[in-house]
Formats: C-alpha cells, structure tokens, sequence
C-alpha cells in the first residue's frame, strides 16, 4: 500500500540535542513505534513553518508533517510493506 | 601552478532522495515521476484532503521519467522516458510523485558541506557542483582525502542512500568528465600530466557541450572522436562551428575554465517559462494562461525587490518549433497585469495562430534593484497599493495565496527538474 492521505495523529517526540524524533504515532486507532527517523525536511507557506518527518518502523513508511503556527500533526503518506 | 577543481554529482539524485526518506524502496527499480496533466502535485495533495492511492494511480501512469533510481537504470530505465514504456520495460518498476521540497533540502545540506570544505563553491544543477580546492587541499593526494572526507560528510548528513561521483583535475570540463567515469560512487583524480590521455578514451558525447546536433556536424567533417578532433586543425573547426570552435579545439586538448564562480552575484534576468499538459490553441486560452504566468514573475520580481524595464516572451509550439521575441520599454514595469498587456502585444503580432502552443515564457530583465518611482495619476498610485496590499497576503499566506479571476483554472505544478527549485525562486 502507498497513499498520499491528510489524516490528523497523534505523536510523541522525543527532543534530544536540539532536533525533535517522532518515536511514536497513533492513527486511525492503532499504535505503531518509529524505529527510524530518516528524513527531516522543512517548508515555508507563506510566513508558516511546516516540518516533514519521513520516519519508519518494521514494516512501515510515513511522512509526518508538523504546522508550527497550532503543532498539529498530520500523517500525509504511508507505504507498507 | 595549476588549479585542482573537483566536480561532485549526485548519483540518481531524486530517486536516492526518495530511498533515503523511504527505506522500503532501497534495493528496488524505482522513479520519479515528472509533472503531467493528472501528475500529483505532493506539495498540495494534503489540501485538497482526500487520499491517493499511488501504487494504481493513473495519474502517476501518464508521467514520464526524471529519474530513475541505479536498480531501474539497471534494467533499462532512462530519463525521460514515459511511464508507460518504463511499466513495460520493467513491470515491478515503482513510481514516485516528486517532491521537491524533500530534493532542496539534500541540495542544501550538500552546499554546506562543500563550503565548509572547499575554497569556493559553483553550483552547476540542483545535483552537482564544481569547487576550487587548490589551497584546502594541496596536492592531488590531498585532493582525493578531502574527497573521501565530502562523501563521508554526504553519506553522515545527507544520508546513507545518498551517493555521489567524484572527479578531480585541473579544470571544471575535465573534472566534469572523471566524475562522470565513475558511477555510482566513483572518485576519479585525473592529474595534470595525464590530462590529454584521458581526453582521448572519451566519446565525443561524453563531454558536456557536445551534444548530438554538434556530434552530427563533427561526424559530417569526418570527425568521429577526441582524438580525430585533436587532429583537425583550428581554422577548420572555425569554418564550421565559429567562436564554439575554440572550446571544440581546447576540449579535444584536456584544456578548459578553471574559474569557479562563488558569486552570490543579483540575478539579471527573473522569469518563468511552463510547459502545459495539453495544446493552447484558443486566443482566450493563451491570454488567461500566459496572464497567469506574467502575474508569477511580476511577485518574484517584487518579492526580490526589483522591477524591470526589458521583457522577453518565448512560445514553443506543438511539434516544438518555437519563437522569441523581446522588447526594451522606457517605463519600468513591476505589475503582471501591466506584463501581461505588453507580453500579449508582442506574441500576438508574431505568433501563428494556426499552430497549437505548448510552452509559454516570460522573462524580464533590464532589472533595477528599486522599488517603482511614485505614479503622478491616481489611478495608477492606487494600483500601487493594491499590489502593495496583494503582497502582503503572499508573503504572510504563500504564493497563489490570491490569484484574478480572470486565471483561474491556471495551476503551476512544481517541476521535479532542473536547476532550481520553483518553491526557492
């Protein structure tokens, strides 16, 4: 499975010198525990920062993306093995 | 002395981009799409909040190739090749809407780590550079340790997917050439006394200025290689390819420009040109697609703090044929709708309105880094700060944050290739 998608989660970041890792992600009602943060990649929209953390675990790839204007989490992509 | 310039090239730069932020696509035939009619815009696709299945996506099967990740070139897979002959070539083949957001962080961090490096820096595309290591390194030794430590530094920062080619020599055409011997991961060091030798097991083509129409005029002149080229004799490359035949003359020698211009100099032209998915052919069409375009160049000259008094205007027609036209005007311009009315004017007189367009171009220079003198009508000095006030919501919202009426239905995709980022310009 690859989508794109816009699906609000939920994250728990670790911050640790100075950089921000999703550890972990609950979306559509499951939990699923980063193992690898292997992208971190920035956007401007207008005067608003957006960060995107492509992270993954096992047997899963996401695109996180943080709107720092309300620090909402978004999952926009996800692939699976 | 001589210099020692290296050249540093990415190696599948988009698709290793890809593998590095999705591990599951390491080892495997990938490429990314370019933009198309239906191609996914990933920048915007979380606006428009409903989902993209893209392993079935049709969009994604219309596309056609900007880069193919080693795995896919391995089995066949070229640049632009489309979709649908990739699929066939290679039926597991997975494709990937581009991101270039994702690619101009990797350009960024690779910069960086050549300017902590090196003594100047020359970006060439969005995946390569030419830099000056003259004093950092030394010697040629010296050249190929700092060159481990950069790909070191690449793999450390940019990431373990990221590879790059490298080639060492004493000037940027050479240097251009031992990077490229190598792929992927190559570091070739070719010294100044083995120059000349290693010119001659080139191809004509393989070096970057001869490209096919140049390769058929040297093969008309029985010239089939570096070293029949090296043979021939100046005033006969003169009579054919005029001032070019002085780099024809120098390349066929192992000589070129060992400058390397780390000048952040200001830009002397700002424009955009669009290839559209499909044919303009109606008046009304061009006029709403090309105002679009003209009011996109008109914000990144303001933005920039510029306003300018040439204007160029380029079609290419379907069946690519094209034409150009420019015109210098007393009265600077900063406004696209005021763009607009001079570019229609100009590509309207010329244009065969027979022929249906596919690309269209705008290009403004004569730039002057100032902001438009005050109007003396009122109705000009209230346009003023109506753009003024149109700026202010781009700049706090984005660009396209606002657009005329009269272009909607007027979308730019970001391109995945190229020299630039859009999103940066």
């Amino acid at each position: 499975m690859h989508q794109l998608l816009n699906d609000p989660i939920d994250v728990i970041v670790d911050f640790s010198e100075r950089r921000a890792r999703p550890r972990r992600v609950r979306w559509d009602n499951k939990i699923y525990d980063m193992t690898s943060v292997n992208l971190i990649h920035g956007a401007r929209e207008g005067e608003k920062r957006i960060f995107y953390f492509s992270v993954s675990d096992n047997l899963n790839y996401m695109k996180l993306r943080l709107d720092t204007e309300n620090l909402e989490w978004r999952l926009v992509e996800i692939y699976s093995e | 002395m001589s210099k020692i310039i290296m050249h540093i090239d990415f190696n599948s730069f988009f698709a290793s981009v890809e593998q590095q932020a999705n591990p599951f696509l390491r080892g495997k035939a990938i490429a990314v799409g370019g933009k198309s009619k239906d191609s996914v815009d990933i920048a915007r696709a979380h606006l428009e909040n409903h989902r993209y299945d893209i392993e079935n996506s049709l969009q994604l099967e219309r596309t056609v190739v900007t880069t193919a990740s080693r795995e896919a070139k391995a089995r066949g897979i070229k640049t632009a090749m489309s979709s649908i002959e990739a699929k066939r070539i290679c039926p597991d083949l997975i494709l990937i809407p581009g991101d270039p957001h994702k690619y101009s962080k990797i350009t960024n961090t690779f910069l960086k780590i050549l300017r902590r490096h090196c003594d100047a820096v020359e970006q060439f595309s969005t995946d390569e550079a030419f830099t000056d290591i003259t004093i950092a390194a030394g010697d040629y030794f010296g050249a190929v340790m700092l060159a481990q430590l950069i790909r070191s530094d690449i793999k450390k920062e940019c990431g373990v997917a990221c590879t790059a080619s490298i080639g060492i020599a004493p000037n940027k055409i050479v240097a251009k050439l031992a990077s490229e011997s190598v792929k992927p991961s190559g570091l070739t060091s070719v010294m100044p006394d083995e120059v000349e030798d290693f010119v001659q097991t080139k191809a004509l083509q393989d070096v970057c200025g001869i490209g096919p129409r140049i390769e058929k005029r040297l093969n008309a002149m029985g010239i089939s290689s570096m070293t029949s080229l090296k043979e021939t004799t100046l005033e006969k490359l003169v009579a054919e390819f005029k001032s070019y035949a002085h780099f024809l003359y120098s390349v066929s020698r192992g000589l070129g420009d060992d400058h390397i211009d780390d000048q952040d100099a200001p830009p002397k032209s700002i424009g955009h040109s669009y290839t559209y998915p499909y044919d303009l052919t109606e008046s009304a069409d061009i006029k709403k697609h090309l105002l679009a375009l003209a009011d996109r160049v008109a914000w990144r000259m303001r933005r920039k703090g510029f306003i300018g008094t040439n204007l160029s205007v380029y079609v290419r027609y379907k069946g690519f044929g094209s034409m150009g036209v420019q015109k210098k005007y007393r009265e600077p311009m900063e406004d696209g709708l005021q763009i607009y009315k001079n570019s229609w004017h100009l590509i309207d007189q010329i244009r065969d309105p027979n022929i249906p367009i596919r690309l269209l171009g705008i290009s403004m220079s004569g730039l002057l880094a100032t902001r438009m003198p005050s109007a003396l009508f009122p109705k000009d000095k209230k346009m003023h700060q109506i753009l003024n006030a149109l700026d202010l919501i781009q700049s706090k919202f984005g660009s396209g944050a606002w657009q005329r009426a009269a272009t909607v239905g007027s979308i730019f995709k970001e391109r995945t290739s190229g020299w630039h980022y859009d999103h940066e310009g």
